[in-house]
């Protein structure tokens, strides 16, 4: 009952904003949203503290046949932590905003987005059927959409809209593509229904392309390939880094805490079908350690505040794969909530950074606000360290973990994985620091106007702030027991499924030195930064001009953008302009136009016996009759 | 034999003057060539055995419909040189569907037989003992209740229709109202005034109204 | 108790009619807002009712119950009581309140319902009468009015030649089989085809297209759609079309079943020329009321679909369509009957210039509509087409669903104008204020419309089970 409150009492205040909006006022309208955003907090948590419960069915759906998905609420222990973890996240991102969108005209809008957001959201992880969590799945796609283009008169939001929706499209197809080939092999799309018959299915094939390959790695795959899509893994990564256009806590609550850990969770909720694919859990393994590799060494040399952390967040969700490649989802998963705290953390800061600064994102023009804005300071610290992994933050505990799993798993895309997570490491304690040290220290870069106007954020901010931030700090430390530590099995029941060979269970068996190299890279990333903007701060320059090519190699992100510009864009805009050409004008136009006339003609024609006479309307009754006569008699 | 003399004899009346009502030039004689086409049809009954059925065709369509088309067509003034220009207008091609539609249904009746299980299927026989009218009156306020209470509901219908679509309140014509004229006091209906010279009285226009 | 349980819907209705009568005659001024609400009532406790009662067969087959009839009976129900909603305010503006005309609808639901319930020929035949009788006398209320009462007059000629035609239809079967129980029919024509029966269903099938307005039976739907004063035409659209409908369905299925052979080419036929029309002949309108009723031929043809299929998921496609037809089709007279520009209302598409930005929720459920209409999904008027067009390919009937797409293709052309017309062309925002009754009809018809995929099962479980217990 508390899960089915905290997923529809966003809905509800998603519609007190959106369509109510214009008959109770703006204040009542963001009262209302978030009102409701506290009571689906509560019940979130309340459902959490609760225990899991059978599937609450709400109502059927379509009934076609065997294909019978309905409307049911699942509340297993990854849903139930999931579902608080949202509803808290975002409710806290909704606090946050009364204060960033307060000279914002049309903040309603926003509310009534984010908390549409939020229930398309809660609804996908609840979901008790693949076509449920595709629901939500495109319902959260739908409303990212709306929202990076929340200030539709920028032309750059518009664009980072389209591209992360058209970029989504190519995962969520082979998403799409994956639910169907599932119905077709399981006969069922719910997911107790698949869960069982797993194992029936783990000898099929599948024909494509006149080779066979077995199909749960076919399944595997496709899901995965959407997972990628929303989860910004590589090849499917660029749409991230520009969905920055959008408002601040929305970068928060979607591209960081929430949506693009969908991927994440799919991946995780779909564990028996994925343990038997073995194949795939070695593309997972690959993709993930290769994104956080690659993400970290772009974010190295970015300049824009919120690009970097959305750069990191893209590295950070590579871990989350590397776990769920290796098998160890509840590490996953563990890093996903952690993960969700603090990079919120450091978005919300950054957002008051940037609400300081008059809306300036470039952190060349920052640096010295520590005194000026001391709570942001400390926040950003706590949020910095999180994510640099250094103890006792949470980012700690689960990036080591992930990476011992790794190390354990011993499987040579296992070690590659562990090899660059180890890397990344040091690359994400470095750049973390550079945005902390540029932002916070050193001399002010900005100019003078915008020196002066440099405030601390009102309260409304800071206290989310400060919620966050204890998250950050303490959510590793004490979810570790529960969530990988001794007791996870009992703590996830059957909600995860852990094969048996799978590195879990000898977490604690890390050799020491490996359980020390993420810190020590972590330690050594951050004298790297100090070195470079504290102590020698010539020293980068230098560095861009003697490696100029690997510079702009980053820079420029791995010339990614680029490259999908020649391989496909291009290509398809010359298509599409043959096809308008010569397709729509000539031949699409001609027709229709041709027919257009055709049918007006006969239009024309068939009104002209519409004279009002009642004689003739009845001669044609009886001629009609006559000719149904006639065919009976004379035809049959 | 006479009583197949007498089929044909009353048959032919009937369809003569079924032709004369549509040709007619005189609306009046139309409607008489009715009547009588109706009392043709009748007898027909009758000699089908069926008295009961050719006593309500005489009473209620010869009594009652057929006279009234007689007012309609005597009091209105229905522009029948008009009515009869659309009727040769349409005049070939009705033929036309007239023709074919005879042939059609001749060949049907040519062509004609009962369903070998019809005569079983015949729920109600004609009693012996029972006069025709006895018979259907035991099957119409028995086995067909329903039906003849809801034939009542439509004769309701029809009555609301012919008040719906006729009877007005007349407004302007003036009733008396004894015991609203008996209780009313001069306070309500007359108000002295005293008009300044030259400037004379405003009347509101809830007054207006002089009952 | 249990055995009146059956006919105690129809009890509701016809006592209720008259006691409402007895009130608003004697009852000064005429109380025409409380017969409404007394008739919206009655309709309310009557489809309550109806869906507790049991089946059976009653009066010796006259009559018959079911999960079909009761189906049908809903969306009579429906249709009638949005139909008086919509009356409630406009009536009183257009100065034709009269306390008669809820009852007239109560009666007519009356004959509905046992056209709807019928079993037996004769059954049929009066409910059929004592439905067209009152909807002849809805469409002339505006008696001061020439279109109106012309097109009650029109209605009322062309209806009786349909009636005659089938009159005489029942009785050139009755000759040849000697019975009219449906039951009897059904059992005495399996083995037999003979010229009495076919032609003599050739005539009943006439006279039921006439009532559904299937062409070239139609040509009263759209004068007297025009003529008519718009609430009634919403009754028109809506109530009388889903009764005739399941009347077509249990008449072609229980009696005649056996002839699908037949009867299959005709459906086809007057499907095939009914989506035609509808599509072509909308196009040149300017009246939103003849659009509406173009629409609503084409809507019948494609109904008529899943009949010609004669299939049981065929039966299931057309009663899933007729439903979502209805909620459409009274959300869509909502709008019109909101159309009114400085007291007046108006009928033109033209007058819808300008509404989107003066009223953009109006605007809004009225594109709505158009969309469903032309079915484009995922709003529910794609449902009911993807439903008919799937039953008639697995009977095979492919000439007949290309036609429909080809047609459909061209209607969606007349329903995207209007839409063009509301929120492109420049209009003077003088729309008067929406009624609450009529908001309230639009919106439930909106929200049906748009929300149906969310929760179809409902109704198209609902339909199954209708059809399963007419093809039994």
């Amino acid at each position: 009952m508390y899960t089915l409150i905290a997923v529809l009492a966003p809905l509800v205040g998603s519609l007190i904003a959106g369509v109510a909006r214009p008959v109770i006022g703006r204040h009542a309208a963001i009262a209302g949203s978030i009102v409701f955003m506290l009571v689906s907090a509560g019940a979130g948590i309340l459902a959490q503290l609760g225990g899991v419960q059978a599937p609450l069915h709400i109502a059927s759906w379509i009934s076609v046949g065997s294909f019978t998905p309905d409307w049911t609420l699942r509340q297993d222990e990854l849903s139930l932590a999931m579902v608080a973890m949202v509803s808290l996240v975002s409710m806290l991102i909704h606090v946050y905003s009364i204060g960033y969108m307060a000279h914002d005209k049309t903040a309603p809008r926003f509310f009534a987005y984010m908390s549409l957001f939020t229930f398309a959201m809660l609804a996908l992880v609840t979901a008790n059927n693949l076509l449920q969590l595709f629901f939500g799945w495109e319902g959260v796609g739908l409303v990212s959409y709306l929202l990076i283009n929340y200030w539709y008169e920028r032309p750059a939001a518009n664009a980072a809209a389209i591209k992360a929706f058209i970029v989504n499209r190519v995962g969520d197809l082979a998403f799409a593509v994956g639910i169907a080939l599932t119905y077709f092999v399981f006969g069922s799309i719910s997911f107790d229904q698949i869960f069982a018959n797993v194992a029936a299915q783990a000898a099929n094939g599948y024909t494509l392309f006149g080779t066979q390959f077995p199909v749960l790695e076919v399944i595997a795959i496709l899901l995965f390939i959407g997972a990628m899509g929303k989860s910004a893994q590589l090849f499917l990564h660029t749409w991230l880094p520009d969905a920055m256009e959008g408002p601040t806590p929305i970068s928060a609550l979607i591209h960081a805490a929430t949506m693009v850990a969908a991927g994440v969770f799919m991946v995780v909720r779909m564990s028996p079908v994925i343990n038997a694919a073995p194949v795939a859990m070695e593309v997972i393994t690959v993709i993930g350690g290769t994104t956080a590799f690659f993400a970290g060494t772009v974010g190295c040399v970015q300049n824009d505040i919120k690009r970097i952390i959305a750069y990191s967040t893209c590295s950070q969700l590579g871990y989350m794969f590397l776990a769920a490649g290796v098998g160890a989802y509840p590490v996953a998963m563990f890093h996903l909530i952690n993960h969700a705290f603090f990079k919120a953390l450091l978005f919300l800061a950054a957002g008051s950074v940037i609400h300081a600064m008059s809306d300036e994102q470039d952190i060349r023009l920052m640096g010295g606000l520590a005194r000026k804005l001391p709570v942001t300071w400390l926040m950003m610290l706590f949020g910095s360290l999180a994510l640099a992994g250094i103890p006792p933050f949470s980012g700690y505990y689960s990036k080591d973990a992930i990476l011992g799993a790794a190390f354990l798993a011993h499987t040579p895309v296992a070690l590659y994985g562990w090899g660059l997570g180890v890397f990344t490491a040091l690359l994400t304690a470095f750049y973390t620091a550079r945005v902390f040290l540029l932002t916070f220290h050193g001399q002010c870069r900005a100019p003078k106007h915008v020196q002066e106007h440099v405030h601390e954020s009102p309260l409304v901010m800071l206290v989310p702030l400060l919620v966050l931030g204890a998250g950050a700090l303490g959510s590793g430390y004490l979810l570790r027991d529960n969530f990988i530590g001794a007791n996870f099995a009992q703590f996830w029941g059957p909600s995860i499924n852990v094969a048996a060979n799978s590195p879990m269970g000898a977490l604690d068996a890390v050799p020491s030195w490996v359980a020390m190299a993420p810190l020590a890279a972590g330690i050594i990333g951050i004298a790297i930064a100090i070195t470079f903007y504290v102590l020698a701060p010539a020293l980068p320059a230098a560095l861009s001009q003697q490696f100029g090519g690997l510079y702009r190699f980053l820079l420029n992100k791995w010339y990614f953008d680029e490259l999908y510009d020649w391989l496909l864009v291009r290509p398809a805009l010359r298509l599409a302009k043959f096809a308008w050409r010569f397709g729509d004008e000539q031949v699409i136009d001609g027709v229709p136009n041709g027919l257009a006339t055709l049918t007006t003609d006969a239009s024309t024609q068939t009104v002209k016996l519409q004279t009002g006479s009642i004689a003739l309307y009845a001669f044609i009754m009886l001629i009609g009759l006559l000719g149904f006569l006639s065919l009976f008699l004379w035809v049959r | 034999m006479i009583v197949n003399l007498a089929f044909y004899f009353f048959s032919f009346i009937l369809l003569a003057s079924a032709v004369m009502v549509v040709t007619s030039r005189n609306p009046v004689h139309a409607v008489l060539f009715l009547i009588l086409a109706f009392v043709n049809a009748a007898v027909l009954f009758l000699l089908a055995g069926a008295e009961f059925l050719a006593f309500i065709l005489a009473i209620v369509y010869v009594g009652a419909v057929a006279v009234l088309f007689l007012f309609v067509v005597m009091m209105l003034d229905v522009d029948f040189a008009a009515l009869k220009e659309g009727f040769q207008r349409y005049a070939p091609v009705g033929a036309l569907v007239a023709l074919v539609l005879f042939g059609e249904l001749f060949l049907v009746v040519s062509g004609w037989s009962t369903l070998a299980g019809a005569p079983a299927a015949r729920l109600y026989p004609t009693p012996d003992n029972l006069t025709n009218t006895a018979a259907l009156g035991n099957l119409i306020y028995t086995s067909y209740l329903p039906l003849f209470q809801l034939s009542g509901m439509v004769l309701l219908v029809a009555m609301i229709g012919a008040i719906v679509l006729t009877h007005r309140d007349r407004k302007r014509s003036l009733h008396q109202k004894l015991s609203a004229q008996h209780a009313r006091t001069p306070e309500q209906t007359l108000r002295l005034v005293r008009p300044e010279l030259g400037a004379g009285v405003s009347v509101p226009a809830s007054e207006k109204e002089a009952t | 108790m249990t055995s009146l349980l059956p006919i105690l819907p129809a009890l509701l209705l016809g006592l209720g009619a008259m006691a409402l009568l007895i009130v608003g005659v004697l009852a000064k001024p005429e109380p025409a807002g409380f017969t409404t609400w007394g008739a919206i009532v009655l309709l309310v406790a009557a489809a309550l009712v109806s869906c507790a009662a049991p089946d059976t067969l009653l009066f010796h087959g006259l009559l018959k119950t079911s999960l079909f009839t009761r189906f049908a009976d809903a969306l009579v129900y429906t249709a009638a009581v949005a139909a008086l909603l919509l009356a409630l305010d406009y009536n009183r503006k257009e100065g034709i309140a009269r306390f008669e005309y809820p009852i007239l609808v109560l009666l007519g639901v009356l004959g509905m319902v046992v056209m709807i319930s019928a079993a037996d020929l004769m059954t049929l035949y009066i409910g059929f009468e004592l439905q067209s009788l009152a909807l002849y006398i809805a469409a002339a209320l505006a008696r001061d009015s020439v279109r109106s009462t012309e097109a009650g007059l029109k209605y009322f000629v062309l209806g009786a030649l349909a009636s005659g035609l089938l009159v005489y239809g029942i009785s050139l079967v009755y000759g040849f089989t000697g019975t009219t129980s449906f039951a009897a029919l059904a059992g005495l024509l399996g083995a037999n085809i003979g010229y009495g029966a076919v032609i003599g269903l050739v005539f009943v099938i006439v006279g039921l297209a006439f009532k559904i307005s299937a062409a070239p039976f139609h040509m009263w739907t759209p004068d007297v759609y025009e003529g008519a004063p718009t609430s009634v035409t919403a009754l028109f659209g809506t109530a009388p079309k889903a009764a005739a409908m399941a009347l077509f369905l249990s008449v072609m299925t229980g009696p005649f079943g056996h002839l699908l052979a037949q009867w299959q080419m005709i459906i086809e036929i007057l499907a095939i020329i009914s989506m035609a029309l509808g599509a072509l002949a909308a196009i040149g309108q300017t009246n939103i009321k003849r659009l509406m009723a173009y629409s609503s031929i084409g809507h019948m043809g494609y109904a008529l679909m899943g009949l010609a299929a004669g299939t049981e998921a065929g039966i299931q496609a057309t009663l899933i369509y007729v439903a979502i037809y209805v909620v459409m089709s009274f959300g869509a007279f909502a709008c019109i009957i909101a159309m009114r520009r400085r007291g007046q209302a108006v009928e033109k598409i033209s007058d819808l210039a300008g509404l989107a930005a003066q009223r953009p929720g109006f605007a809004f459920a009225m594109a709505l509509f158009m969309w469903a209409m032309a079915g484009i999904p995922p709003l529910s008027g794609f449902f009911g087409k993807l439903y008919v067009f799937s039953a008639a390919l697995n009977a095979g009937l492919v000439t007949l669903v290309i036609i429909g797409i080809i047609t459909s293709v061209i209607s969606a052309f007349y329903y995207l104008r209007v839409i063009k017309v509301m929120y492109f062309d420049a209009g003077a925002p003088d729309f008067d204020a929406v009624p609450a009754s009529v908001n309230f009809v639009m919106a439930v018809g909106a929200a049906v419309t748009a929300l149906f995929i969310l929760l179809p099962a409902p109704l198209i479980t609902a339909a199954s089970a209708a059809a399963k217990a007419l093809m039994g």
